[in-house]
């Protein structure tokens, strides 16, 4: 089975920006609430 | 389409409607409303700017140039990101320094307050009519997919819920929203791009069945030549230093060091992003060739293509792309209102509540607009016609006066300032409608009048007073606030790291603009010098941001 890897790589790219942008968003959010909850 | 993904569009658009009405809570006063009251960090910020730089023009529009011309379409996304990683280094810092909320509040900074309401009115009318091409792109999108063809019902889903989360959560909805939104783009774009390629035999098929012009990303003719390349990168750069839904998002940054950090990762994210979108663009010109509208080669390529399900969360993409856009543009056209025109016309300063609930109420009357203008848009002769034509005019003489001569030369004034925009945006409106100059000419000649005539009318007008000036001119160096927060950001490198970082950024710059010029001359090895030295530019600036 032919493997394009000009197209998987540009997916790949497009994965791992996927993952980083769920992961530290979410960790940036829960820390932003943290210092909004520990402000009031 | 079947119900299934009808419900999917459904369950996404609640619960963005959720997440964004959830804010209204973290909003207390103008700043929290406008600027996320200043805290966006890094990551937050770079999904937000992204979110804002990539809408359905992109998937759609840009796909479908891509289909008609080639991939060096390409150029306008990779340019624009080159420009926000410039901006982003060496424009914005300066600006977040003087803790603004819009660019005519820049303008009174350093020139007067005519000047600011002159073109804080002008911008208002500007992003409004962005605003109605962006929705009017939507409507004809989501019907050509969907074959849902109630124009009433489309504009319910884009504008209604976009208006509504803005309303309540101001910039913090916006932010988290778009976080949201883009990974939604991601995915629908990461679903579409193996199975376009798969249907036309891969890489090597795309090679085969295209002819060579197509995928040649520097080209020596055809509409998207290298010219093309260095008037759209000159555009991108004044784009990302003086638009206001873009700007406002970046103010929102919690230092100048996040700004510039914020700005260079949103510059490298969106580049292998296009990609995603162009490509398939590509791909529809082998499967569906003779389309007589290229617009419509990627919502055919869907239909056709995406089983059910799949389709639903696609959409949910292509959805995103389009509120993120419309809910940061209505946030801007609200700001710019509150800030630059209600407060100045009153007579007492307004109180902190005042200005909030203007804002809010700025932000849905401006959506009424939106609406009627995206009826307007396609009299216009079309969505990207219409928005090439107003930027071309409106644009680039704000960039001369207010980046070029507002921040590198102390002899501009006021009244130069004023005089130089209106020259420049009626030259451009004079060769546009009366010398019918195409998208490049009108932007050049509108820059070059502007260019000419500010320096003219500021050595007959009397210089402003040098305290003025010297506000701006401080922000050029780091301020008390990165001092005390530690986060230290110099626009000019003062390290061996820090110069060596330039050195890169500057060396991806020169390559970058070799590769072109050698276009001209249609040079086989242009493209690939090309891309190199954009690579080699966007290194640059990431080793400058966190390296220093």
């Amino acid at each position: 089975m032919y493997f394009d890897w000009i197209t998987w790589g540009i997916w790949s790219m497009g994965f791992i920006i996927l993952v980083m942008w769920i992961i530290v968003p979410i960790k940036e959010f829960l820390k932003l609430k943290r210092e909004r909850a520990a402000e009031s | 389409m079947a119900t299934i993904d009808i419900v999917i569009v459904l369950v996404f658009l609640g619960i963005t409607f959720y997440i964004g009405s959830f804010f209204y809570r973290w909003v207390g006063d103008p700043d929290d409303f406008m600027v996320a009251g200043r805290k966006l960090t890094p990551f937050i910020l770079a999904a937000v700017i992204a979110a804002t730089n990539v809408n359905l023009y992109s998937f759609i529009g840009q796909a479908g140039v891509a289909y008609k011309h080639g991939i060096a379409i390409l150029w306008q996304t990779w340019t624009g990101n080159m420009a926000i990683v410039f901006s982003g280094l060496f424009i914005i810092p300066i600006m977040r320094r003087l803790r603004i909320r819009t660019i005519p509040e820049f303008l009174e900074q350093r020139y007067d307050k005519r000047v600011r309401t002159l073109v804080g009115v002008l911008w208002i009318f500007r992003l409004a009519f962005w605003l109605g091409v962006v929705l009017y792109t939507a409507v004809v999108a989501a019907q050509a997919i969907t074959g849902i063809e109630s124009f009433a019902f489309w504009i319910f889903v884009f504008a209604f819920v976009a208006i509504v989360y803005t309303v309540l959560g101001g910039m913090w909805a916006i932010a988290f929203t778009d976080v949201i939104q883009f990974v939604f783009m991601l995915i629908g774009a990461l679903i579409v791009l193996p199975m376009a390629m798969a249907a036309v035999g891969w890489m090597p098929g795309l090679i085969e069945k295209l002819p060579e012009h197509a995928l040649t990303l520097v080209r020596e003719e055809g509409t998207y030549n290298w010219k093309f390349i260095l008037a759209i990168f000159l555009l991108g750069i004044q784009w990302a230093s003086v638009d206001q839904g873009l700007l406002q998002r970046a103010f929102g940054a919690e230092s100048t060091r996040t700004v510039a950090k914020g700005m260079v990762l949103a510059g490298i994210i969106t580049t292998p992003f296009a990609l995603l979108w162009n490509l398939p663009g590509l791909a529809a010109s082998v499967l569906y060739p003779g389309l007589e509208n290229a617009d419509q080669a990627i919502p055919i390529l869907l239909a056709d293509m995406l089983p059910n399900v799949v389709l639903g969360l696609v959409l949910c993409g292509l959805i995103s792309s389009q509120l993120s856009t419309i809910s940061g543009n209505l946030n801007g056209v609200a700001t710019l209102f509150t800030n630059d025109i209600y407060e100045s016309l009153r007579k007492r300063k307004a109180t902190s509540k005042e200005v909030l609930l203007i804002a809010r109420v700025m932000t849905g009357i401006v959506g009424v607009f939106m609406i009627g203008f995206a009826f307007l848009v396609p009299k216009l002769g079309g969505a990207v016609e219409a928005y090439l034509t107003v930027i071309g005019i409106m644009d680039m003489p704000l960039f001369i006066v207010a980046i070029v001569y507002g921040l590198l030369w102390k002899r501009a004034t006021s009244t130069a300032a004023l005089v130089g925009y209106l020259a420049g945006a009626a030259a451009g409106i004079f060769g546009k409608f009366f010398l019918e100059f195409d998208f490049n000419s009108t932007t050049f000649l509108g820059a070059a009048v502007a260019l000419i005539v500010t320096p003219l009318v500021s050595f007959i007008s009397r210089p402003e007073s040098e305290e003025k000036v010297a506000v701006v001119w401080r922000a050029r160096q780091i301020s008390d606030e990165e001092i005390e927060s530690g986060q230290i950001y110099h626009i000019i490198p003062k390290t061996p790291r820090g110069r060596l970082s330039m050195l890169v950024f500057l060396s991806g710059l020169v390559l970058f603009l070799l590769g072109v010029f050698l276009g001209s001359g249609g040079y086989a090895i242009a493209s690939w010098i090309a891309v190199i030295g954009m690579l080699v530019y966007f290194i640059g600036g990431l080793l400058r941001v966190y390296l220093e």
